[in-house]
């Protein structure tokens, strides 16, 4: 297969997976908040494993350190950036209760700019090999359920119908598809750019998982469910990988 | 040269000491607000994550398997300390309560997380001595983050600077006494290392994870925090490409 191909099918089955995380509205109107937190630890332990998949591919064939590093900052400077430009760095991501208009659009932006950098991170690791591409594709996918669920719990929250939440659970994903392709592309005509998109790409994902994961989950479950929940999610992801080619 | 068994104790009693250097920039912050505890548990956070990061891909590639075992006693391990000191009344120093029960930890977990270390160190030596130098020098240099880590949870807690060097030095004992009986029985310590890496970095990763973070968003502004874990975080891995 055309390798630009399988990088827009796993990229977009990473967006398209996002519609699975409506799951529990299917049963149930609303979800425990502590539920909630667990769903945000899950996500947030699997991204740190992605970032550590990433970061640990990306230097063992000596790339070269310091344009990794540099790239790291301006990821890290980036979703930073984003956050404060948007007035979203305290931005509760599981608030059911506000009824504003604002926060809902807040909460649909910082998804969206939240999925570029995975879009970023899925091409990064394309380039380096597709088979290792495929796997972190997968593993962003599998991060997108709980985090979808999270946006469902709160779009419902606010009288949107579960199949309108889905919807829109892959539409703030869709992002990734492109940023996948882009990057891609860009980092197969020019190969000195891959230390600095991969470098971009795990400080995104640490940062995100620093700023807007983690920090809500621990109010709403205990510290000791969240480090466990997101330990073993990470483990699940850094283990798999080892068995990954 | 050849690396000899106390040429190995030597070496790892340097790198021991070098863990006190962590101490150094904690010698001119002495108001202690919240948000100074918050960073320091940020910066500490980061720190032990990155190490992890580093331990874990070294230690998968001895296996995968026997790491998750690793890892998987060492959250237990976490788990099981906190419950023994979780039931009494902790003192550290003149320091109680809480922030009493996470100086304990972190004093402890990084104490335990030397024993690992100290094996990898002995194992490397007995793999080449002409390398001897090299990684005194490199496991010296990796050390003094990790003082860093322990004096940025003692420090802003109320305690003092030669303390928190004692400390530092303390936690990285066992690295000499571990590095001699690896390095006379490398193939031994070399079937363990992947457990004692594993249970490292499932210590180290918990103990953040469970005590640092939460208690450092709950003192400062989120960014603030998740910038200082991030950058401290990937600059201790790239940081350890160097050596």
């Amino acid at each position: 297969m055309n390798p630009t191909l399988v990088v827009l099918l796993y990229s977009s089955l990473s967006a398209g997976t996002a519609v699975l995380g409506v799951g529990p509205f299917l049963f149930n109107r609303t979800l425990p908040v502590e539920r909630i937190g667990w769903a945000n630890a899950l996500a947030a332990g699997m991204m740190l494993g992605a970032a550590y998949v990433l970061l640990v591919a990306g230097l063992s064939p000596s790339h070269s350190v310091v344009p990794i590093a540099a790239g790291t900052v301006l990821g890290i400077g980036f979703v930073w950036w984003t956050h404060a430009a948007a007035g979203t760095e305290e931005l509760s991501l599981n608030r059911l209760d506000d009824p504003g208009p604002t926060y809902g659009y807040q909460v649909l932006l910082a998804n969206s700019l939240h999925s570029a950098s995975e879009g970023i991170a899925i091409g990064t690791a394309m380039a380096l090999s597709l088979p290792f591409g495929i796997f972190v594709a997968l593993a962003i996918a599998a991060h997108n359920v709980p985090e979808a669920t999270v946006l469902c719990a709160i779009l419902t929250g606010r009288r949107v119908s579960v199949a309108n939440a889905a919807g829109l659970a892959v539409a703030s994903n869709v992002g990734q598809i492109l940023l996948a392709i882009v990057t891609f592309a860009i980092v197969d005509a020019a190969p000195a750019v891959l230390p600095w998109a991969l470098g971009f790409a795990v400080g995104a994902l640490i940062q995100l998982v620093m700023v807007e994961l983690l920090p809500e989950s621990y109010r709403q479950a205990g510290h000791r469910t969240i480090a466990l929940v997101a330990i073993v999610a990470m483990g699940f992801v850094v283990l798999l990988s080892t068995f990954a080619p | 040269m050849t690396a000899t068994p106390l040429g190995v104790f030597l070496a790892a009693l340097v790198t021991a000491l070098a863990t006190g250097l962590g101490a150094l920039p904690f010698i001119f912050l002495r108001r202690i607000s919240p948000v100074a505890v918050a960073s320091a548990n940020a910066i500490a956070g980061g720190l032990m994550l990155g190490a992890s990061f580093g331990i874990v891909a070294e230690s998968t590639q001895y296996g995968a398997w026997q790491t998750l075992a690793g890892a998987l006693l060492g959250v237990l391990f976490i788990v099981g300390t906190q419950r023994l000191i979780g039931d009494r009344e902790v003192s550290f120093g003149a320091v109680r309560g809480a922030d009493a029960r996470q100086m304990v930890l972190i004093v402890l977990v990084m104490t335990v997380h030397s024993f690992a270390e100290g094996v990898a160190v002995g194992v490397s030596f007995g793999g080449g001595a002409a390398l001897a130098l090299m990684i005194t020098l490199a496991i010296s240099v990796h050390n003094i983050p990790e003082g860093l880590a322990i004096s940025a949870v003692l420090r802003p807690r109320g305690v003092g600077i030669l303390a928190c060097a004692g400390w530092s030095i303390f936690s990285s004992l066992p690295q000499p006494l571990m590095a001699v009986p690896a390095f006379l029985f490398v193939e031994t310590f070399r079937k363990a290392l992947p457990y004692g890496l594993g249970f490292a970095a499932g210590a180290m990763v918990f103990m953040v994870l469970e005590e640092l973070l939460p208690e450092a968003y709950d003192r400062a502004p989120r960014p603030l925090v998740a910038l200082q874990v991030s950058l401290t975080l990937v600059g201790m891995v790239l940081f350890q490409q160097f050596l």
